[in-house]
């Protein structure tokens, strides 16, 4: 009985906190019919609105996968002085808001920032340009990667690699063959938080976008400009096409884990709930 | 191969895990490394294997220094207490690992890695069990998985860490034995590592008691655990009663019993502690020697062990003695009766050691 409650309390959870909301954006997409639909999806600034988003994640994710990778080799596996310093420094972006972190380009790279007359006379755009936006979103989705591999790799220690040495295996072959796999499933996730956090960043590269239709405007910032225009309907298509990205994203990590069965149970590990962050 | 330690030392921080080490292991000996946690033997089989350096002193391999020689040049074979298996590799892909990192020139065909595979899983006794996967193993199969891993690259030395700290005792006699005949087959230099006394008496050619990251002791186990040259290593060797050594009139006593026969009656004014082993207690009529009463009797198997609260002694420091089941059975034993104890054998140490 107490069992049924509790199934049924996180089925009423899950419907009215996850299922409901999605449901909500498809069918507000679709109130006006497919014809609505396509017509908001296929117009030229939202295309360049879903490229930007794209091209932007397609940089910034393995920018993060191999600094989160590097990251975690160096904290899980060797003993240095400033180890808990570099920690700390990681969970940053965790702490800082992300508004906060759009204002540090702006002062680092903006026009009266910095090093503000040195682009102007190079003639290099970075805030209110396309650089800017990958810089704020490199920023901002830094710790998800490295975050999700510390802890595991701290738990798997060095016998693994030690044996692998032992038995002649050079420092390469260690790490494609031994480390890599042994971490495959926290990097897998760590690279959807990334990439899912990447293509909906809205406050830090909301700062640094500079909003430009067409040119600078990531999906989340074109849906904000349409809802604020009162264009429900194109704002929710927008948006159901952010909410598919995400679904399928999840899907494509269902489909790697269904297709290595054996694997499975090494990817279920508990996982540090401290992850949190700032609105 | 012979190995040989000349001076090794090994800080970590203030703390000296390895304390200027000199030892000696022969050619196709099984060496037993011995001592409690904290002692350095693990340290010392890691410098040994390459995975650690030493702060000071040399590692000689057949002579040659190999202090700083790169742990995949050593050719030492390495086993884990947890096996460290590779869990994404199959059984097969796992004692192949060695063979297939090799650069092309020296890899052997892929038939040849087939083949040799083969002929180590008979020898482990998994033959057929090649595409199962570490998680799907039982805990002796791993172990003995990591041992065929280790012997796939042919290492002239077989370094093993606790390799049966992790499995249940039925599993490790069992296994022990089996790395005992092995190791009598194929003759390779080993190291084992362990804090389980027993389990270094019952597989080892020689053992090296390792104390605070010094040498207590190295011998023979049978020579060392009847001739053990420090309050330390007799502890350590098996279970002992302690007794304080009174002196009067220049000879030794304990309890009423004279024990100045067969020890050198200890010079000066420190305590002094009789170590006598359980089985060294003999167990006869109450005139026969100390007094003592009979608080608890437990028969374990083949062997069966008393408490006896001897006379003079504090109650809840009961003396153990070991005797045999025949001899309990014949004698009628049992709880609460008067006996007299006397001592087949005992050693005489400074009380502070």
């Amino acid at each position: 009985m107490s069992r049924l409650l509790l199934i049924a309390t996180a089925l009423l959870f899950l419907g009215v906190f996850l299922l409901l909301p999605l449901l909500a954006v498809f069918v507000q997409a679709l109130a006006n019919g497919f014809g609505a639909y396509y017509v908001a999806v296929s117009e030229p600034m939202a295309w360049a609105a879903v490229k930007l988003t794209l091209l932007v994640a397609a940089i910034a994710v393995p920018l993060n996968l191999v600094f989160g990778v590097a990251a975690a080799w160096a904290i899980g596996k060797f003993e240095f002085r400033g180890k808990s310093a570099l920690i700390t420094l990681i969970d940053l972006p965790f702490a800082v808001s992300p508004v906060i972190a759009g204002m540090i380009f702006i002062l680092i790279f903006g026009a009266h920032g910095w090093f503000g007359g040195f682009l102007r006379a190079e003639h290099v755009r970075v805030v209110f340009a396309v650089p800017g936006i990958v810089l704020a979103t490199v920023f901002v989705t830094f710790p998800f990667i490295a975050r999700e591999l510390i802890p595991l790799m701290q738990a798997q220690g060095n016998a693994d690699e030690e044996i692998a040495r032992s038995l002649g295996a050079t420092g390469w072959q260690c790490f494609w063959r031994v480390t890599l796999p042994n971490i495959r499933w926290g990097l897998l996730y760590g690279v959807l938080l990334c990439n899912a956090r990447s293509m909906g960043e809205f406050g830090a590269v909301s700062v640094v976008s500079g909003h430009v239709r067409g040119l600078t405007n990531t999906m989340p910032l074109h849906v904000e400009i349409l809802y604020n225009e009162y264009n429900y309907t194109a704002a929710f298509a927008v948006a159901s096409l952010l909410a598919l990205l995400a679904l399928l994203t999840l899907a494509g990590k269902n489909v790697l884990e269904w297709r290595q069965p054996e694997l499975r149970p090494a990817a279920r590990r508990p996982r540090d709930g401290t992850r949190r962050e700032p609105a | 191969m012979s190995i040989a330690l000349r001076g090794v030392t090994k800080q970590y921080g203030d703390f000296a895990a390895i304390d200027d080490i000199d030892m000696d292991v022969s050619t196709g000996a099984l060496t037993a490394l011995l001592g409690p946690s904290g002692s350095g033997k693990t340290t010392l089989l890691r410098i040994i294997a390459g995975l650690e350096i030493p702060d000071a002193g040399q590692v000689l391999f057949d002579g040659n220094d190999a202090t700083l020689w790169p742990i995949g040049d050593r050719k030492v074979g390495f086993v884990f207490q947890h096996y460290a298996l590779f869990r994404h590799m199959t059984v097969f892909e796992n004692i192949a690992f060695g063979l297939k990192v090799k650069r092309r020139r020296l890899r052997p065909a892929r038939a040849e890695i087939r083949k040799k595979v083969q002929s180590l899983l008979e020898l482990i006794q998994l033959g057929g069990e090649q595409d199962r996967y570490p998680a799907q193993l039982s805990g002796g199969q791993r172990q003995r998985v990591a041992l065929a891993r280790a012997l796939a690259v042919d290492p002239r030395v077989l370094l093993l860490d606790e390799p049966f700290g992790a499995l249940d005792s039925q599993v490790r006699h069992e296994l022990r034995r089996w790395l005992r005949r092995l190791h009598d087959e194929l003759h390779f230099t080993s190291i084992i590592v362990t804090h389980d006394q027993q389990e270094a008496i019952e597989v080892a050619d020689s053992i090296v008691v390792l104390n605070r990251g010094r040498i207590e002791q190295a011998g023979i186990p049978s020579e060392m655990y009847d001739l053990p040259n420090s309050a330390f290593v007799h502890r350590f060797l098996g279970q002992v009663n302690e007794l304080p050594v009174r002196i009067r009139d220049g000879r030794a006593y304990v309890g009423p019993i004279d024990i100045s026969a067969a020890c050198d009656v200890p010079e000066g004014g420190g305590k002094n502690v009789a170590l006598i082993r359980p089985h060294e207690i003999e167990i006869g009529e109450p005139a026969s020697g100390w007094l003592a009463t009979i608080v608890a009797v437990r028969v374990i198997g083949p062997i069966v062990r008393i408490d006896l609260c001897a006379e003079g002694q504090p109650l809840h420091e009961p003396l153990e003695a070991e005797i045999s089941r025949e001899r309990f059975e014949a004698e009628h034993f049992s709880m609460g009766q008067k006996v007299g104890l006397r001592f087949r054998r005992w050693q005489v140490y400074p009380a502070a050691a």
